[in-house]
């Protein structure tokens, strides 16, 4: 067996054992079922007050309008999931992304690693693909449970398109996920203690996600919280123009849910992106340096060092 | 001595952090089969040299040839040439002994992963210890586990640091018989150590390193001849080793 996949086997067995990890997936899979639940909720409180209204048109010999559920895209009824995957879903792959490396140091066998025969790229394979994978278990939940979501829903029909859709919206979360676990390898890879390695990608997620934000013009307090209100349009003055044109390019948060807002069908007509650079621009150019540091910062990773006091 | 007849040869190996020399230009060989002791106060650099001489560390200067292999060229050849038992040897907790000693020797890729644990288990008496997971065990424990990772690939060469820091009596005997067998099969092995008495019964040569030089490097015989017994080699050691001061 090649080391990289011994490393990458290795890595996600140690993923399965941690209670933080089993804690963080199970939070995730709960703000899944919550975001389903929500829009399964609004569509069948939708759908009887429709019934009802129906009924009324047909006693007051009135046409009745079309249902508003079968109007819009039926994929809308996962939006809350943009947030939870951008909120949730990225600090998950903050602490797995963390775990990659320092598991392996704070058990002390870096230098035991370091004295085998496989080449620091092996290392950095392994747990790059860990990883992957490992998040990739977390979008699948979340996909399993949304995909369920519409199979269950009588009055929701999703046609094939919008299938294909679903799926790029999930491939979208985990690429987004994937950045920030890719940060966090690269910052616990490089960083003297691992306070400091969680710390960095820590605090760089909450300033794209709730600081960034709110400085190119999304000034609603509820932009992170709610996918609606973080696709409020930017005031229009001249200090979020000159904020907008300069933070919009590392604005990722909002880069991700307007493509995921366009995915699912719910982004207001007319609506532009944030800055000049298109939202799958800013999230392919930040994935591919994220990429870069985990790599990078893998191929230096200083093995002498180990142990809980390292 | 012709470089084939060398397990170990250095031309000039240093190390600097900054400022700080960790390692003064180093040159050293090793025959193949010796066991080499390698003593020196704390901080003279004998960790260094074994993390230079393991690839764990790349050298400032200089070059070190291990098993046949250059330290910076053939590092994954060296690699599977070299066995490294660090002081305070720490494995994976969660696992169990097995468990662990599979993982190592699959990273080692040698084709009879299963087998060889078994037989390594056998061969440090550690059967017992088998399914256990290790972070229950003692430090005399976690030592012959760290042991058996360090040999479970066959390699020619044995890097020890500090093999018997901490260990009680029987800990440091059983160890040394450890040592003595594998090198009764041809395993060189080098052995970073402040115990001069395990200097004394175990190795066949010796260097002394201060401050991050070599100050003295014979054959253990020699040093019998010259100083007859273990106290006079604690009376060779000091006289080699200068104090904080002068080296200052």
């Amino acid at each position: 067996m090649k080391p990289s996949i011994l490393i990458e086997r290795h890595a996600l067995a140690g993923l399965l054992r941690e209670r933080t990890i089993a804690l963080i997936a199970g939070l995730f899979a709960l703000l899944v079922l919550a975001s389903a639940y929500l829009g399964w909720s609004a569509t069948i409180t939708v759908d009887g007050i429709y019934a009802s209204a129906v009924a009324w048109f047909e006693q007051n010999g009135q046409v009745a309008p079309p249902n508003p559920v079968t109007q819009g895209s039926p994929l809308a009824l996962l939006r809350n999931l943009t947030i939870y995957i951008s909120l949730v879903g990225a600090f998950s792959a903050i602490v797995i992304g963390h775990r990659m490396v320092e598991a392996d140091r704070r058990a002390g066998v870096l230098p035991l690693i370091g004295t085998r025969p496989l080449d620091r790229l092996d290392y950095a394979r392994g747990k790059i693909a860990a990883l992957a994978e490992g998040i990739a278990g977390l979008i699948g939940l979340a996909a399993i449970v949304g995909v369920l979501t519409f199979l269950i829903l009588p009055s929701i029909h999703v046609r094939a398109n919008e299938w294909v859709r679903l799926a790029t919206f999930f491939g979208l979360g985990w690429f987004y996920m994937m950045t920030f676990g890719l940060i966090a390898i690269g910052s616990s890879a490089r960083a003297q203690s691992e306070t400091a390695g969680l710390l960095m990608p820590a605090v760089l997620w909450l300033t794209l996600t709730f600081v960034v934000p709110a400085l190119t013009g999304n000034i609603l307090p509820t932009a992170a919280i709610n996918p609606v209100s973080a696709l409020a349009p930017a005031p229009q003055t001249a200090i979020f123009d000159w904020s907008a044109a300069l933070l919009g390019p590392i604005s990722l948060a909002e880069a991700y849910k307007y493509l995921g807002a366009e995915l699912l069908g719910y982004l207001p007509a007319g609506l532009p992106p944030r800055g000049t650079v298109p939202p799958l621009v800013v999230l392919i150019l930040t994935g591919a340096a994220a990429f870069a540091f985990a790599l990078s910062s893998c191929l230096k990773l200083d093995m002498t060092k180990g142990g809980p006091d390292a | 001595m012709s470089e084939a007849k060398l397990a170990i040869t250095t031309h000039n190996l240093s190390c600097r952090y900054g400022e700080f020399t960790a390692l003064h230009p180093l040159n050293l060989d090793i025959p193949k089969g010796e066991i080499f002791g390698f003593l020196g106060h704390n901080g003279a650099g004998k960790t260094t040299t074994i993390r230079l001489l393991t690839t764990l560390l790349e050298p400032s200067s200089g070059e070190a040839i291990v098993a046949g292999c250059d330290a910076r060229r053939n590092v994954v050849q060296l690699r599977r040439q070299i066995g490294y038992l660090p002081e305070n040897v720490r494995l994976y907790d969660a696992l169990s002994t097995r468990e662990n000693l599979r993982f190592f020797a699959s990273l080692s890729q040698i084709d009879d992963a299963r087998e060889r644990v078994e037989e390594v288990m056998d061969f440090l008496q550690i059967r017992d210890l088998a399914d256990r997971r290790l972070g229950t065990f003692s430090k005399g424990m976690r030592q012959r586990v760290g042991l058996a990772q360090a040999i479970v690939h066959r390699p020619s060469i044995l890097f020890l640091d500090e093999p018997t820091s901490g260990l009680d009596p029987m800990g440091v005997r059983m160890l040394r018989e450890v040592i003595e067998r594998l090198n009764a099969d041809g395993m060189t092995i080098f052995m970073n150590t402040h115990l001069l008495s395990e200097v004394a019964r175990s190795c066949s040569s010796i260097g002394v390193l201060s401050h991050g030089q070599l100050v003295f490097h014979d054959r253990i015989e020699a040093v019998s001849a010259r100083y007859g017994d273990e106290a006079a080699l604690e009376e060779l050691y000091l006289s080699v080793v200068p104090g904080r001061e002068d080296a200052a």
